[in-house]
Formats: C-alpha cells, structure tokens, sequence
C-alpha cells in the first residue's frame, strides 16, 4: 500500500510538474527559456511515441505467437500476421541495405508492398461506406419523423442533388453551397467549441493532479 | 489582447468554475440533466455481465501525449469506471485503438479496474488490441469491428477520435445486432455516430462522462464549470458580432 502511494505522489507530481512547464512555455515566447524547455518536453514525446511503436510491435507479435503456439480459434490469421510481420521487416531491411539492383534499383519496395496492399484494401472499404450513410439515413428516417431527423435527411438530400452537374438545378447547387457555408459550418465549430471547453475543464483537473488516470 | 492572454484567463475562469462547483457539490446535491447515453451504457455493463458477453470499447486514433491526450485520459476513466462493474464477469471487455501510445494506457486502465475488484485472474493483457493504421483508419475499423463481431460483444462503445471509419463500426453494429454508442472529438465522425447509434454523445458530452458515473465532486464541478464556459463563448460570439454591425 505505502508502495502504491509513493507511486502515486511521483506520478502526481511529474504530471503536474511536466503539465505546468509545458503549458508556460507554449504560451511564452519563442526562443525564451520556458518555450525551450517546453520544446524539449514536445520532442521527448515523439521518442516516447517511436519506443512505443516498437512496445506496440513486440506486443502484437507476443500475442498472436502465443495464439499460433496454443492453436487457439483463429491461430491461421495468426500464422499469416506473423509471416507478414517477418516479411515486411526483412524487406525494410533489404531497402536500407540498397540491395536492389535492375529496375527495383533505388526503390522502397516495402513500402510499395505496403501500399499496394493497404491502400487497395483503403479504398473498397471508402467505397463500401458510402452505402453504408444511405442505408443509415434511411433508417434513421424509418425510426420515426421527428424534426431533426427529417432536417437531417431533407440536408442530405439536397446536398446529394446540388452535386448533380445539370443545368436545371443550378438553384439546388446554390442551396448546398449555402448549407455547407453557414449552418454546417456553423455546427461544426459548435461541436469543436465544445470539444475545446471540455478539454479545458479536464486539463484543469490534470494540472491540479485530480485525474486518476494514471495512478492505482 | 493576444492568443496567451486569452488563453490564461480562459484557464482562469475554467479554474474558479470547476473550484466553486466543488465548493456547491459538498454543500448540497446538484442534479445533472440526464445524458441517455450514459444510462444505456450502464444498463449495456450490467446485460453483458449478466449475459456473460463482452463489451467492445474503442478509443479510434486518441493518445496520449498528441492533441487528443484529454479525449484519450477521458475515454480511459469512462472505460475504468465501466471496467469496475465488468470486472466480476471472468470475460474481460475488449479495447481497441490505432495509436501504440494508447497501448500502455489502455492496458493500465484494464489493469486497475482488475486489481479494484480483486479479480486479477481474470485479467488478460492482450484485451487491449492495437490495430497499426495506415494513411487513413479505414482497416483498423474493418478489423476492430470483425473482431467485435468475433467475440459476440454485447455493444460497441466508440469513445475518443473517429472519422469516416466510424460508419463500419456502425454497419457492423447492425449486422450483428449489437448496440453501438458513439462519440468522436471530429465533425464528421461526429455527424456518422448521430444517423447510425443507437445513442450519440455530442462533442463535449464525453467529457463529462466520469461525472454521471459515480462522479467525484470536482467531475460535477467541471460540469458546472463547462456550462459557465458555455456561457461566456456564447456572451463573447454575442458581443463581438454586436460590435461589428
């Protein structure tokens, strides 16, 4: 227990400490002492963010080894993460070393592999989105008229006919224009003045050491 | 009157609010409106323990230490209050995110809400998935949302940074019938969670969350304190269009 505590009191006290610095530094100004540290603090997350590429890495590994090991559901997907995971470095690998020669001379082919094969997979997925949003509308309609929904799906509408290129509804592409100039915009700010108080008001309480977090 | 200086009295405001909404709450008990969401969110804990399922909690691209750091410590306290009633069920919730930087965090979260209710042999490491993305989320959606259906998670619980991806947790949701409650700090993730949820939380809604559960005085202070925000953006937009007509 008093282990626990004495882990919280040094986990309090550098979030507060760190939270504290940064925050002075970034609203001081460049090149003073308080925005150098606070700098300083900013780069020392990307290295944090590149070690724990690497924890996310080996986790990923350990845990579909262990799944291939025990044969437990699913352990095939398992086996092919694995391969692939193992292919994907070996290939980085070979890029640094510059191996290549003939026409893959000079290439990154594993990062060609890698877009080739997520960048297709990407671009089904954004296709079958979209009537994934009709199928939805629909039933948001289906559940019951109420004054948002049909706002909604009568916005939508419009928006989806205003991109039709034909000479006749000139008008309804007016209208989308305006709709996406004032209420949408206006909306989204809304939304994103909301986020913004919230993250205010929960900053507040991680600076004064009142989140919980990160302790036991 | 520069970016600084209004950024220090904004903190200075956000800090009296949520101080002397504390000083309210122990005086006398503050009824805050309801939020449907997070009525079904608990009732979804307390079915899935029951009905020995799991719950699917997704945090999407926050983390900590980038831009979303408060989404991302937000979603994890919602997720461990949560994670406080299912950890009697010996089937842990699945977490999932895109960032390796949640990874800890999310694992962390599972953790103490294991060693709260004393049930540590319960607790599974690997229920907090990461799921790499690439240059959009689109994958990591297809492959959180099959692994949901996998398991047969009770619900879908979208907590945290969600754009367009969102709309194949929501596909998958309906066609495995599970209930999905949706949030996203992104507008058009935002505008997806409101056709195809079964309850949406709007924008700033999540950060009131660990308030209506179980909420310690100064989470219903910093409630107070985001209505007296509210307030006064809306007083300031006001008074600066009046002075420009």
């Amino acid at each position: 227990m008093r282990h626990h505590r004495l882990l919280d009191f040094l986990a309090t006290f550098t979030v507060i400490s760190v939270g504290l610095v940064t925050l002075i530094g970034l609203l001081s100004e460049r090149g003073s002492a308080p925005a150098s540290i606070a700098d300083f603090m900013v780069q020392l997350v990307t290295v944090i963010a590149a070690v724990a590429v690497l924890i996310g890495i080996l986790n990923l590994i350990s845990v579909h080894l262990g799944r291939f090991v025990r044969a437990e559901h699913g352990w095939p997907y398992s086996l092919v993460v694995l391969v692939v995971a193992v292919a994907v470095i070996a290939l980085r690998i070979l890029d640094r070393a510059d191996i290549w020669s003939g026409e893959l001379e000079g290439e990154q082919v594993s990062l060609r592999v890698f877009e080739a094969v997520q960048v297709s997979l990407e671009s089904a997925l954004a296709a079958i989105i979209l009537f994934s949003l009709v199928y939805a509308a629909y039933r948001l309609l289906r559940h019951g008229a109420t004054v948002w929904n049909v706002l909604f799906g009568t916005a939508a509408v419009i928006v989806l006919l205003g991109w039709i290129p034909l000479e006749n509804l000139d008008v309804l592409g007016d209208v989308r224009d305006w709709l996406v100039r004032v209420p949408v915009s206006a909306g989204t700010r809304g939304i994103l003045i909301g986020v913004g108080l919230g993250t205010v008001t929960v900053g507040i309480r991680v600076l004064i050491g009142q989140d919980r977090s990160y302790r036991s | 009157m520069s970016n600084s200086e209004l950024t220090w009295i904004l903190l200075a405001i956000a800090s009296a609010a949520s101080l002397t909404g504390l000083l309210i709450v122990r005086r006398r008990t503050l009824a805050l409106r309801p939020i449907p969401a997070y009525v079904v969110l608990q009732e979804s804990a307390a079915d899935a323990v029951e009905s020995d399922n799991q719950i699917h909690f997704s945090m999407g691209s926050v983390a900590p230490g980038q831009a979303s750091t408060i989404s991302a410590l937000t979603a994890a306290e919602i997720i461990y209050r949560l994670g406080e009633r299912l950890a009697i069920s010996p089937r842990p919730p699945l977490i999932t995110f895109s960032d390796p930087l949640t990874l800890p965090l999310a694992q962390d979260t599972l953790r103490r809400a294991y060693e709260f209710r004393q049930k540590m042999q319960y607790y599974r490491s690997s229920a907090a998935a990461w799921y790499p993305q690439g240059p959009r989320a689109l994958a990591y959606a297809a492959g959180a949302a099959s692994l949901s259906a996998d398991v047969d998670a009770h619900s879908n619980v979208l907590l945290g940074r969600f754009g367009i991806e969102l709309a194949l947790f929501g596909e998958s949701s309906l066609r495995h019938e599970q209930v999905l409650i949706a949030h996203s700090d992104l507008p058009e993730g935002q505008a997806i969670a409101y056709v195809q949820a079964d309850q949406v939380l709007l924008g700033e809604e999540l950060y009131v969350g660990p308030a209506y559960m179980k909420g310690r005085p100064l989470e219903i202070g910093g409630v107070l304190a985001q209505d007296v925000l509210r307030w006064a953006v809306i007083l300031g937009i006001l008074i600066a269009a009046l002075q420009a007509l």
